[in-house]
């Protein structure tokens, strides 16, 4: 009769929402070791809850499924690479075919590749334009020379 | 057993803890948290959790893998929701539906704020004594019928 007084109090609603204190959980476990069947009534609480909210459920995106899933992927890829290993990778997406994974030395080579890049490109430029300039200063001491000439061929 | 797979890391097991319980927990979160890029964030975290913690199910005291799940979904919404003042009204999305929107919507009035404040807002009984000026004592037995109000309202409509 207590245990049904207990039972319909609430108490196990409460602890299923966690909303009950440490106290009246503390007092639940011990009463579960004492009374078992009080673990049969626990799950009942929370089957009827768990058939409440499946009444009504609402499925998040599927991003957010992705999400969740490709950390789990993720997990398994560390799980199953060998520790002994001293690389380190940038993990991007593994195993779905539309991606790759590749070496950390590899960011580092690309930033390497993309500065020496525009090293060689500003060169380039430059000495292509005081390359020009040169040019366009010999052509010039050609014509004066010319003109020079042609000025004192007359006087000759 | 779907728990012995999680426990040992099965990765399909994990995917269909997800594709088992993320409906049923979403609509819970939406009711605590109705915006959805919090209420996202929270299914998020609840299953990261979840697969790191799922050894602690066996010492937890439920009995089902849900009211675990939910145990730790409620936590995390209360952590993710903003104060009422922050809501325009356009964010809300199942505030009037639900399992505990509409045993909210029964309960008298004292019991109504006092499991409001306590469930939705995750407040102590002290803090909430203090909110409404009322001794401890009484606010305990306000929550305490609105249990029993629970159980009647979960037998009725789900036995």
């Amino acid at each position: 009769m207590e245990l049904k007084f207990y039972i319909e109090s609430g108490i196990i609603e409460s602890f299923v929402l966690g909303l009950a204190s440490d106290e009246e959980v503390a007092e639940l476990q011990h009463m579960r070791k004492l009374y078992p069947e009080l673990d049969t009534e626990v799950e009942f609480v929370e089957r009827r809850l768990e058939r409440a909210a499946f009444d009504e459920p609402a499925m998040p995106p599927v991003e957010i499924r992705d999400r969740v899933l490709q950390k789990i992927r993720w997990e398994q890829g560390h799980a199953y690479s060998d520790p002994s290993s001293n690389y380190t990778f940038i993990n991007i997406q593994p195993k779905d075919g539309d991606h790759i994974t590749v070496h950390r030395w590899w960011k580092v080579f690309f930033i390497i590749f993309f500065i020496m890049s525009k090293v060689f490109l500003f060169l380039a430029i430059f000495y292509y334009l005081k390359y020009r300039l040169s040019q366009e200063q010999r052509s010039d001491n050609l014509h004066q020379m010319i003109r020079q000439e042609q000025t004192q061929s007359p006087l000759l | 057993m779907l728990i012995e797979r999680l426990v040992i890391g099965d990765p399909a097991a994990k995917e269909l803890l997800y594709d088992r319980y993320a409906g049923a927990l979403y609509g819970i979160v939406l009711q605590l948290v109705p915006v959805k890029e919090r209420a996202d964030e929270v299914i998020v975290k609840v299953f990261f959790w979840a697969f790191h913690h799922i050894a602690a199910f066996q010492t937890s005291g439920h009995r089902t893998l849900f009211a675990w799940l939910l145990r730790k979904t409620r936590e995390f919404a209360i952590k993710e929701a903003l104060p009422e003042t922050a809501l325009t009204g356009k964010e809300l999305m199942k505030q009037e539906e639900g399992v505990l929107q509409q045993f909210y919507m029964i309960l008298p009035a004292d019991q109504q704020q006092v499991f409001r404040l306590s469930y939705f807002k995750g407040l102590s009984i002290t803090t909430i004594a203090r909110l409404l000026a009322l001794p401890e004592e009484q606010i305990n037995d306000i929550l305490k019928d609105a249990m029993k109000s629970f159980r009647q309202f979960l037998k009725e409509t789900w036995n």
